[in-house]
């Protein structure tokens, strides 16, 4: 300035004097650029207002430009400090959002909120506090001794210990700020739900840290987050927990009346014709005393058949049951099946047709045989006394598809989705093929066994009517890959 | 003399059952409840008229089964079929893997009883015997000594595999063999997981030696347990 002074004039001067305090306020603090800028109008007093090298100020008019241009510096240095003001105000509020956003997607992304208190911890500590620890309400279901189940998350001295329970139990923050034991020296927020409060967080700041505006509150949010995921996690374990009961009381239901209703039926015939031939044993002709004997062995036969498959279906409906799974043949559990039909039914008129090269699967044989089992004796009982019942195993769209099907009078549409319910059994059809018109019965939880059986294998049973009448109830199963070791002979040698 | 049966089952009804139908076929029946029991049974039976074969109830109230299979192995070679509640029980196969000679899942007819016993009586006789080296049946002739195999009287050529699986299985026809125990025979100790290799070699003997391999009525699957030879007279 001293440079230009031979060339410009005074007001000039007094410009670019306002110009520089306006640039310098941009980057310096609102107290600083009101000092400064006081202090160069004085300075320009001095060296170049006439008469210079002197404060005094020889004419009005310089005294009114010295004013106006300490005013306009100081309005300049408050409108920048202003600006500056909002512009830390809306980066503060973004980020309290993003922080709010985050927190919040890594609560709904995790199974258990409890495995996100770090995640809280860490911002929460972030805000300018210096350290944090969480109480979590401990309702996970188990009841510790006295009650006491809630989690600490962090370090903390019996004092805060005390904070954070009361804290928890009132649903209040406590702390400097919030109108409550304003002496403590950190905050004691609560984490709320909707309900109830479901823990509290303790934040120690640093000394000073507190009066930031708006701090409290955000802190007080990103807790409540917390808050309302552990209230959803605690309703969704509930309501999980409701729902097993009443599964496993659904179950238990189905089995009693299973029993009470199948089981009932062929006990009574047992018990008339033994208390026949107990009590009127020698009255009896020996024909007669051999049918009698004769329905004993039937109805206990059709006895541990359904119960068999009662144990088998409540054992299914077990949690974490443990299949015996193994290679398996299809051909071998379609025999197995054949030869016990056999024994049960001389008639012969079950065959089995298996595709040649079908590959072993993965399952627990002994449910697959009680599944097929089953199935053909049902087709046995409900296709007509003489109808043949066919097994057909073959690969159908990468999976197994074992068929049983029968020539009887079929399923009403109605019922096909039905019959696969624990004790549910078609409509009792008598037609001509019925000779001895016996009320059939037994598939009240056979077809509800076949399906679980085929559902805890990943496959799936389904009924299909037959074009030209009849069943198939088709059985589809997962194949698994065959570990790569299989045992490969040199040729077809002769044994030498 | 009659031959001498231990039946050892807690089940008072179904022991009291069991003891009269065995003593009309004409067994000499001592019954027992329990483990101690059946131990006294057998010291004794040591000297006196002695004991051919054991039935042997699993779940007893003073114990398993299978300590007094134990016992009864290192002792003598009597023959013992395990009585069983469940299908697929694994207490069943590890006793047939001690070297019970048989099962019987509960319920079961008094005819399939008597017919294990008498596949059981039998066998017991090879322990001092060769055991069996031919098996005859209408279709099907296996020599095991001059190593040949007819089938409807053509000669069937078998892999050496092949072939080591249906002797195994000839030489102990009408009783079960485990799964384990045939990879252990046919494939050594280090296969004995390996039931896919057993499930593949099984289905190529039935290709050759059954008319219907879905249908066998020789080469018989005990599912979850292991396989049977039928009896030639089966």
């Amino acid at each position: 300035m001293f440079a230009l002074d031979e060339h410009i004039d005074l007001a000039n001067k007094a410009l670019i004097m306002v110009l520089t305090a306006a640039v310098a306020a941009i980057w310096s603090g609102p107290w600083t650029s009101l000092l400064v800028s006081a202090a160069a109008v004085l300075a320009f007093n001095f060296a170049f207002v006439p008469p210079r090298g002197a404060f005094t100020v020889g004419l009005h008019q310089h005294a009114l430009l010295l004013v106006a241009m300490l005013t306009v510096s100081w309005i300049v240095a408050l409108l920048v400090a202003r600006l500056r003001w909002h512009a830390a105000q809306a980066t503060a509020h973004s980020l309290r959002s993003d922080q709010l956003r985050r927190l919040g997607e890594a609560l709904r992304a995790a199974d258990d909120p409890v495995s996100q208190a770090s995640a809280l911890q860490e911002v929460l500590a972030s805000l300018g506090g210096t350290s944090t620890t969480l109480l979590l309400s401990g309702d996970h279901g188990d009841v510790a001794a006295g009650g006491e189940t809630a989690v600490t998350v962090g370090s903390t001295t019996p004092d805060e210990a005390a904070g954070l329970r009361l804290c928890m139990k009132d649903g209040r923050a406590m702390g400097p700020g919030t109108g409550r034991h304003e002496e403590q020296p950190a905050w004691y927020l609560p984490l709320r739900g909707l309900q109830s409060t479901q823990g509290a967080a303790i934040v120690r700041h640093l000394a000073g840290a507190t009066g930031r505006d708006g701090l409290l509150g955000h802190a007080q949010a990103l807790c409540d987050q917390m808050g309302a995921a552990l209230e959803r996690a605690a309703a969704l374990r509930a309501a999980a927990a409701a729902n097993e009961q009443a599964q496993a009381h659904a179950l238990r239901n189905t089995l009693l009346t299973a029993i009470s209703h199948d089981h009932r039926t062929p006990l009574a015939t047992i018990l008339g014709a033994a208390s026949a031939l107990h009590d009127q044993g020698e009255r009896l002709s020996p024909a007669q005393s051999r049918r009698l004997a004769a329905t004993i062995v039937d109805e206990a036969t059709q006895l541990s058949r359904l119960t068999d498959n009662t144990l088998q279906l409540a054992r299914l409906g077990m949690v974490g049951l443990a299949l015996q799974r193994d290679w398996e043949s299809i051909e071998e559990m379609v025999g197995t099946v054949l030869r016990r039909v056999r024994q049960r039914d001389a008639s012969n008129r079950v065959k089995a047709r298996v595709e040649p090269g079908l590959p072993l699967l993965r399952c627990d044989a002994v449910l697959i045989v009680q599944l097929l089992d089953n199935l053909v004796d049902n087709a046995l009982k409900y296709g007509g006394a003489i109808a043949p019942v066919d097994m057909v195993a073959r690969r159908r769209d990468g999976e197994i598809a074992i068929a049983v099907r029968d020539r009887g009078p079929g399923v009403p549409p109605a019922m096909r989705e039905r019959i696969f319910d624990t004790f549910q059994r078609g409509d009792q059809v008598v037609t001509q093929d019925d000779v001895d018109r016996r009320p059939r019965r037994g598939a009240g939880v056979g077809l509800a066994l076949c399906r679980a059986i085929a559902r805890v294998h990943g496959g799936e049973l389904r009924l299909r009517p037959r074009s030209h009448g009849g069943t198939s109830f088709e059985l589809a199963l997962p194949v698994d890959e065959l570990p790569d070791d299989t045992p490969r002979e040199d040729g077809e040698g002769s044994v030498s | 003399m009659s031959l001498g049966v231990l039946l050892v089952e807690d089940d008072r009804e179904l022991r009291t059952t069991l003891r009269e139908a065995l003593m009309v076929e004409g067994y000499r029946v001592v019954a027992s409840a329990s483990l101690a029991d059946a131990r006294a049974v057998i010291a004794h039976a040591l000297n006196e008229a002695g004991l051919d074969i054991v039935l042997l109830d699993l779940g007893l109230p003073d114990g398993d089964g299978d300590t007094l299979l134990a016992e009864l192995r290192r002792a003598r070679g009597t023959p013992v079929i395990v009585i069983s509640a469940r299908p697929g029980d694994d207490q069943k196969v590890r006793l047939l893997d001690a070297g019970a000679d048989d099962y019987l899942v509960k319920p079961f007819s008094l005819a399939e009883l008597l017919a294990r016993m008498r596949v059981a009586l039998r066998h017991r006789g090879t322990v001092v015997r060769p055991a069996t080296t031919r098996y005859v049946r209408p279709g099907l002739v296996v020599d095991l000594e001059a190593r040949r195999v007819h089938r409807e009287n053509a000669e069937v050529h078998l892999t050496p595999t092949e072939y080591r699986l249906l002797s195994r299985l000839v030489r102990t026809a009408g009783q079960v063999v485990t799964h384990r125990q045939l990879l252990l025979d046919v494939w050594g100790f280090e296969y004995t997981e390996h039931t896919h290799y057993l499930r593949l070699y099984m289905a190529q003997l039935r290709a050759k030696l059954e008319a219907e391999p879905a249908d066998p009525q020789m080469l018989l699957t005990e599912p979850g347990v292991g396989y049977r030879l039928a009896e030639p007279g089966e």
